[in-house]
């Protein structure tokens, strides 16, 4: 009885077994200060996990997440500085942060494209994404933050709301939007049909690369977005902002059970691995665990989590 | 350097199926000796006990007068036997030498650093070729050459170890006729050369030209070994089938109007694969396609079905120009398709039952693209019961059901489309008798409901059996039709073989 409902809910078990640990031995844990700074720590790269979570189940992967972070912030900036004189600050911000996702989404779709028409993997077209967003970021700001955001804009990212950071309201609804798609939409179905099998879902009659194509659009959206709520917190356009964000992402889906070979995974497992990351980091941090030991610790529980989740899988086909 | 291969009672039973009984035989060396048989008749099982593949559950073999025993490949190996499979075995992006060569280059010292001769390898390569007759450049890659090159270099390679005898699996079923001509030179220069070789084809025609006796089995049985110069084809064909009777089929309602087809096909091109195929399909019927493997059956079902493309031609469904199908408009037109290769493309081996019953009907269902596990539901009971499929939950992976049942999942993905027209592509291949006859109800019972369906077979006894009207296929070329009620095996499959 215990066993299977390990077997059924091993990360969460694990997850419940650390944070009660966490809870009587982290000094400060359970407070509910820290327990708001934990969620506020983990939305924004939850809310691209949720969407790289279609991309790898449909069995592609983006790797450009971390600079399209940034990218998207510095335009965002970028925009509000140039039109704020003549538009006023809201609409100008308004304007910069639509841009930044309707930028994204298109280059996701790009990626989608290139890798129907000239069959390059999007490991590849992504990997080089992540250099030229970088650059692109750079160019926009010139090397400096762009400050031109008025302090009020830091609620978006930093504030409270009826005691929660407000971003945690964010990241609830994109949990709650990409959950709905992957469950209870022909689209998600297909996502898991294409990541499954290419060619029976081909021959099934599915649109394999629109369906592609519109899950890395959507991450790109994703990523602007989370990109726009960082702006926000730190009150600037900056290009060095989320660096190495894809790996923690892509850590996160992993460790959320999600195979990378495309056709298994839930958006609920990601949760957990987001969960997971932000609650282990933290408390490492209050345990006064050094940044280094947290680096291994962090990099293990990547590799822990696809031993544990191959070892369920071979032992349920057992059974 | 040839070899008398002599079996005595050699027996393979694999659980309670016997693959081959009491097989004695003497092959005598320096020959070609071609062996003979439908699908399962045992001809692989007796080339892989010779091979070292699989063990003999009894009985022994003798080469050259002497026990042998292969408990591996390797010790065939050993023992000078050869085996040239099927599929190509070749590293396509490395050379023809290294190839040849792979894994025994041959080596040399200097400085004291051990390193590859490749000098030497490809003077070993050169003689090799000289030898054989070839004119192939031994630094060209493999991916460049070919199909018949490639061929003829997995020959080559096999020669290399100097075989006392050489197994060849379908060696041709890949290969343009040039190429065959080619080929058949090769052979005959071994021949001379006094290599003793056992060949397996299912291309009739070969045997006559290649062939110095042939050997036929029959559901694991020996029906005979006889001198090819002493024999006619009828009589090689006549042997492999036995004195099996008409096919025996239900009667089925034969009002089938010749008028206003539901299909119809003109001129489908796609050079080399198939050329001008033109056919009708009329409402209601069972057209079977028949032909040899590589005949071009599949590759002419799925360009309709636009899985892949044609030069020319034109695709008329229900009175309607189809332009540029492709699987997605297809379907909604109301054609379905159950691939040949259904463990590979025609489910997703991962996914529940359900997933799978109700993967190509998700646009139908879902309109506006929302669509609840409650809404599929229905469907997914259905055809669970429809086609006594056997599951315990339909939340189980597909891969655990049997073949049968998984056939039935491929074909009930279908049937929820409520589809005018199916393409049944080797429905019974990996499937149990009981499940085989299973799908051929399935298939008349929705024949008589008004579906109009073609089906494919490489099992010729079974498109007799379910067809109404059978329509000849040759190398790309739609040679005729057959009407399956006055047709025998035998003739059938001559017709296959040499056309009508």
């Amino acid at each position: 009885m215990a066993l299977s409902l390990f077997r059924r809910y091993p990360m969460e078990i694990i997850l419940v077994c650390m944070y009660t640990y966490l809870m009587f031995s982290a000094p400060g844990f359970a407070t509910l200060d820290n327990q708001m700074n934990v969620l506020r720590n983990i939305t924004m790269q939850g809310i691209i996990a949720f969407g790289m979570t279609m991309v790898i189940v449909s069995g592609e992967i983006d790797l450009s997440v971390g600079s399209g972070v940034a990218f998207s912030g510095c335009v965002t900036a970028w925009i509000a500085r140039a039109l704020t004189d003549t538009l006023g600050p809201w609409p100008a911000i308004t304007l910069g942060a639509i841009a930044a996702m309707v930028i994204l989404f298109l280059v996701g779709v790009l990626t989608g494209k290139v890798r129907q028409h000239f069959n390059m993997p999007t490991f590849i077209t992504t990997l080089g994404l992540l250099t030229v967003l970088s650059g692109a970021a750079n160019l926009i700001t010139d090397g400096f933050p762009i400050t031109s955001f008025p302090f009020q804009f830091n609620f978006l990212g930093a504030g409270i709301l009826f005691g929660i950071p407000f971003p945690v309201y964010i990241f609830a609804a994109v949990f709650g939007f990409v959950y709905f798609l992957m469950n209870y939409t022909s689209f998600g179905r297909a996502l898991y049909a294409v990541g499954g099998n290419l060619e029976a879902a081909r021959l099934s009659g599915i649109d394999v690369w629109k369906t592609k194509t519109l899950a890395l659009g959507i991450t790109g959206v994703l990523t602007a977005m989370a990109g726009v709520l960082i702006a926000s917190q730190i009150l600037s356009g900056s290009a060095s902002a989320a660096r190495g964000w894809e790996l923690d992402v892509i850590s996160a889906v992993i460790i959320g059970g999600t195979s990378l070979f495309g056709g298994k995974g839930t958006v609920r497992g990601t949760l957990i691995g987001v969960l997971f990351l932000g609650i282990i980091v933290n408390g490492m941090t209050l345990l006064n665990v050094s940044e280094y030991w947290q680096l291994v610790v962090r990099g293990g529980l990547i590799i822990g989590a696809v031993l544990l989740n191959h070892a369920l899988d071979r032992s349920a086909k057992k059974h | 350097m040839s070899a008398i291969i002599e079996t005595q009672g050699l027996t393979k039973i694999y659980g309670n199926v016997v693959a081959l009984d009491d097989f004695s035989h003497t092959f005598e060396p320096s020959r070609i000796h071609a062996l003979m048989g439908k699908n399962g008749s045992g001809k692989s099982t007796l080339v892989k006990m010779l091979s070292g593949v699989t063990q003999p559950t009894r009985g022994n073999m003798m080469l050259d007068g002497r026990e042998v025993s292969f408990k591996s490949p390797h010790d065939a190996f050993e023992a000078n036997i050869v085996t040239v499979h099927q599929e190509l075995s070749l590293v396509p992006d490395l050379s023809v030498t290294e190839n040849i060569f792979l894994g025994r280059l041959p080596r040399t010292r200097t400085l004291g650093i051990n390193r590859i001769n490749w000098g030497q390898a490809r003077r070993q390569t050169e003689e090799l070729f000289a030898r054989m007759g070839l004119d192939i450049d031994p630094k060209a890659t493999i991916s460049r050459l070919s199909v018949g090159q490639q061929q003829t270099v997995e020959i080559a390679k096999a020669m290399s170890f100097n075989p006392t005898l050489l197994l060849l699996d379908e060696p041709t079923s890949a290969l343009a006729t040039k190429e065959v001509e080619m080929l058949f030179g090769l052979l005959r220069n071994l021949k001379d050369q006094g290599v003793t070789m056992m060949y397996i084809s299912h291309r009739m025609s070969e045997l006559a030209e290649i062939a110095d006796t042939v050997t036929v089995l029959r559901d694991g049985q020996h029906v005979g070994s006889i001198e090819m110069g002493a024999s006619s084809l009828d009589n090689v064909v006549d042997m492999m089938f036995g004195d099996v009777a008409r096919a025996t089929r239900p009667a089925r309602n034969t009002a089938i109007p010749k008028e206003n087809p539901i299909l119809q096909v003109k001129g489908l091109t796609r050079a080399p694969v198939f050329q001008d195929i033109s056919f009708e399909l009329r409402r209601g019927e069972v057209l079977g396609l028949a032909g040899m493997l590589g005949a071009g059956r599949t590759e002419v079902l799925r360009a309709i079905f636009g899985a892949d493309p044609y030069d020319e031609g034109e695709i008329i469904m229900d009175g309607q120009r189809v332009d540029t199908p492709a699987p997605g408009s297809m379907v909604d037109l109301g054609l379905g398709y159950t691939p040949e290769n259904r463990k590979e493309v025609g489910l997703v081996q991962d996914h529940s039952i359900h997933a799978n019953l109700s993967m190509a009907s998700l646009s139908k269902l879902a309109p506006h693209g929302f669509i609840t596990k409650a809404v599929e539901a229905p469907g997914v009971a259905k055809q669970i019961e429809q086609l006594q499929i056997k599951v315990d939950s339909p939340a189980l992976p597909v891969s655990s059901l049997s073949g049968g049942n998984q056939q039935k999942v491929v074909i009930g993905n279908w049937l929820n489309i409520d589809p005018k027209i199916m393409f049944f592509d080797e429905p019974s291949r990996g499937v149990d008798v009981h499940a085989k006859q299973q799908i051929f109800q399935i298939i008349w019972e929705q024949a008589a409901t008004g579906l109009s369906s073609i089906f494919v077979s490489t099992e010729l006894e079974e498109m007799l059996e379910v067809c109404d009207r059978i329509l000849v296929m040759k190398e790309g070329r739609l040679l005729g039709e057959i009407d399956p009620s006055r047709t025998t095996l035998t003739e059938l499959y001559t017709a296959c073989m040499e056309g009508l």
